[in-house]
């Protein structure tokens, strides 16, 4: 199927009222959480799991496909007004976004961040559809080596780009992956690490595991240590920036997209990455860098541009490889095991609907957001009125409620609340709970591409290296890992020099 | 920043390298195979060598700051933890309204510090727009409830 042929059926899946509607659903549940503190994309996306059941496969990731994006939209509203990051990709927004606003530009700084976001959006879909179908082709010769390649890639990338200490994050990929081994072994079908409970012969279920640790588990944390938020009570004007405020930008709008698609691609990378990269970029074009920090425009323009972007073209490796880049895509890679989808080379072909149905969506919830956006602006502020401690007890019972409803089972519920208090406690000692679910979802596939390996080579580990596709995989891993240990001391230091407020809830997004 | 609670913090990585141990253990009871055909053990015995490894170094050099201190803010989240699992095994018995009622009301009362007009009324208007969500209009079944079944 061709790109057009493939694009006027997505538009068909995308227009189909049902879809529409989830559409909507999903990006003004992303801002609504983007604004609120204490709930993320993935908290939302966890919690929001059970219900998916429901729907079809494709409108399902549409749906939290809208949460995701929409919340770097309404990251970015509590960013420039009250310096509170809603998520963690839009901190990089308080540095410029915020001083904009005290100088009373918070009109022209949040209208230029929907621009810029919706600019880097659709590019970012047009990006997607243009180059998916040829990597998927390419994805199809994969053989085990290649896939055993991939996943450790995505996992290692995970844990290198996340926030936290890489040691620590790599302990949790590894405890992830033994807790994927509970159950029966994908090769031989013996039942291990069950202890005899004939719940857990097929293993851990996945919406549980997901559910208690980024949302029951983050829900406690940001709770413990929300602090009251002032209610704003100005009113913004002149949302739509003046032709003087869009030429400044546009130049940072367009590196913002270019960059935050690449970047995007990358396995492990994402909002955060992206956002800090574009500031970084941004500064060092200018011929004023003092500017930055005091309220320059390009410094908001740029990164909002960034994480949306990247936020998009994220979904490549999911849809064409079927290797999540990030804890976000790990949820919706879990979300479509769960109704029987494999996302993968294949997807293309044999879920067509899916594909090119998510792509279409994308560019329609994009237009949504921006008409929402910018008349609605005073009205998503007004949320910031409900307090934390209500959001935390419904949130809590809502989520008792509709895990119970997947089974009908109360096990279940205690499960969540098992990962519920261990993925508090791992937040609350530093260890991140987002590259456990990220290995826990590819550790079988993991496991069984090294098995099949280890059959097909007779056993030599040789394999993973002589094979040019798994080798050239392999040697980018150790590239970017390399890279990244020396960024990260750089991207240390531009968080260090402006001394941000911790984002209110650190999300697994990166 | 001082930290007052010593070595305390080490007790993480100390729990990571147990879980890995008894994972070792575990995996060489399923019997390892051999690289040529590999056994159920095997796979689980790499990752918790990983594991234990990462664990082992964690001991040495973890950052202590990277351990936030446990408060009267932790113990009150401990506290909204049992309660929560108080619901969930009385929902098991009595059914969802009454339990759902008595957790929002923990909860918005007590870790909410809403006032108790606030509270009550919410606790009261979400149980049972919850209970109408989930039970009348998703058709989840859940336990036979004892508090609608005096109404109807």
């Amino acid at each position: 199927m061709g790109v057009l042929d493939g694009i006027t059926q997505g538009f068909a899946v995308a227009l189909d009222p049902v879809n529409i509607l989830y559409v909507f659903l999903g990006v003004l549940i992303g801002t609504v959480i983007g604004v609120l503190p204490g709930l993320g994309p993935t908290a939302t996306i966890a919690l929001l799991l059970p219900l998916t059941y429901e729907i079809e496969p494709h409108t399902a990731v549409i749906l939290l496909a809208g949460i995701y994006y929409g919340s770097m939209y309404g990251g970015t509203i509590t960013s420039v007004l009250l310096r509170l990051p809603g998520e963690a990709a839009s901190v990089v927004t308080t540095f410029d976004g915020y001083e904009m606003a005290k100088q009373g530009r918070a009109g022209p700084a949040l209208g230029v961040a929907a621009i810029g976001s919706f600019v880097g959006g659709v590019l970012a879909v047009v990006g997607l559809a243009l180059l998916a179908p040829p990597l998927a082709a390419l994805a199809v010769s994969f053989g085990p080596p290649e896939y055993v390649a991939l996943a450790v890639l995505g996992i290692l990338l995970v844990t290198y780009l996340g926030t936290g200490s890489a040691l620590k994050s790599l302990a949790m990929a590894a405890l992830g992956l033994l807790l994927a081994t509970v159950g029966q072994d994908p090769i031989a079908g013996t039942t291990r690490f069950t202890f005899g409970q004939v719940a857990l012969f097929d293993g851990l279920d996945f919406v549980a595991v997901a559910m208690g640790l980024f949302g029951v588990g983050e829900i406690l944390h940001s709770l413990e240590r929300t602090e009251k938020v002032q209610a704003v009570t100005s009113r913004i004007r002149n949302i739509w920036p003046s032709r003087a405020d869009l030429r400044e930008s546009a130049g940072a709008i367009g590196r913002g997209s270019v960059l935050g698609f690449l970047i995007g691609v990358l396995p492990g990378g994402g909002g955060v990455v992206s956002s800090l990269a574009s500031y970084a970029l941004e500064k060092r074009r200018a011929k004023d860098p003092s500017r930055f920090g005091r309220g320059a425009i390009e410094g908001v323009a740029g990164p909002e541009t960034a994480n949306n972007a990247s936020s998009t073209s994220a979904f490549i490796p999911l849809l064409t490889l079927g290797i999540p880049a990030n804890v976000v895509l790990a949820l919706i890679f879990g979300a479509l095991l769960v109704q029987g989808v494999t996302p993968g080379p294949q997807l293309i072909d044999q879920h067509p609907e899916i594909f090119w149905g998510v792509i279409a969506s994308m560019f329609v919830g994009n237009l949504m957001l921006l008409a929402l956006n910018i008349p609605l602006v005073g009205v998503f502020v007004q949320i910031l009125r409900v307090r934390a401690g209500i959001l935390a007890a419904f949130a809590l019972l809502v989520t008792m409620a509709g895990v119970f409803s997947i089974n009908n089972d109360a096990t279940d519920m205690w499960v969540v609340l098992a990962f519920g208090l261990l993925g508090w406690l791992m937040k609350k000692t530093g260890f991140e709970p987002g590259p456990l679910v990220l290995a826990f979802v590819l550790g079988e596939i993991l496991e069984r591409a090294f098995r099949q390996t280890m059959l097909i080579s007779g056993g030599s580990l040789g394999v993973f290296v002589t094979r040019p596709i798994s080798g050239g995989i392999l040697a980018v891993t150790v590239l970017i890992v390399v890279i990244s240990i020396v960024t990260a001391r750089r991207r240390a230091g531009v968080l260090h020099r402006h001394d941000v407020p911790e984002p209110a809830s650190v999300e697994g997004d990166r | 920043m001082e930290q007052p609670r010593g070595q305390l913090y080490r007790l993480g990585p100390l729990i990571v390298v147990a879980v890995g141990v008894v994972a070792l253990v575990g995996s060489v009871a399923l019997s390892l195979g051999e690289l040529t055909s590999p056994g159920p053990g095997l796979w689980p015995f790499v990752v918790a060598l990983l594991l234990t490894g990462t664990g082992l170094v964690l001991l040495v050099v973890d950052d202590p700051d990277d351990y936030e201190p446990f408060t009267r803010g932790s113990a009150r989240i401990a506290g909204g933890l049992a309660g929560l699992a108080v619901f969930v095994a009385a929902f098991e018995v009595v059914g969802f309204l009454l339990p759902a009622f008595l957790m929002l009301l923990l909860w918005l009362r007590v870790f909410g510090r809403e006032p108790w007009r606030w509270a009550l009324g919410l606790a009261v208007a979400g149980s049972i727009g919850l209970y109408l969500l989930f039970d009348t209009a998703l058709g989840v079944r859940f336990p036979d409830d004892v508090v609608a079944g005096l109404v109807s």
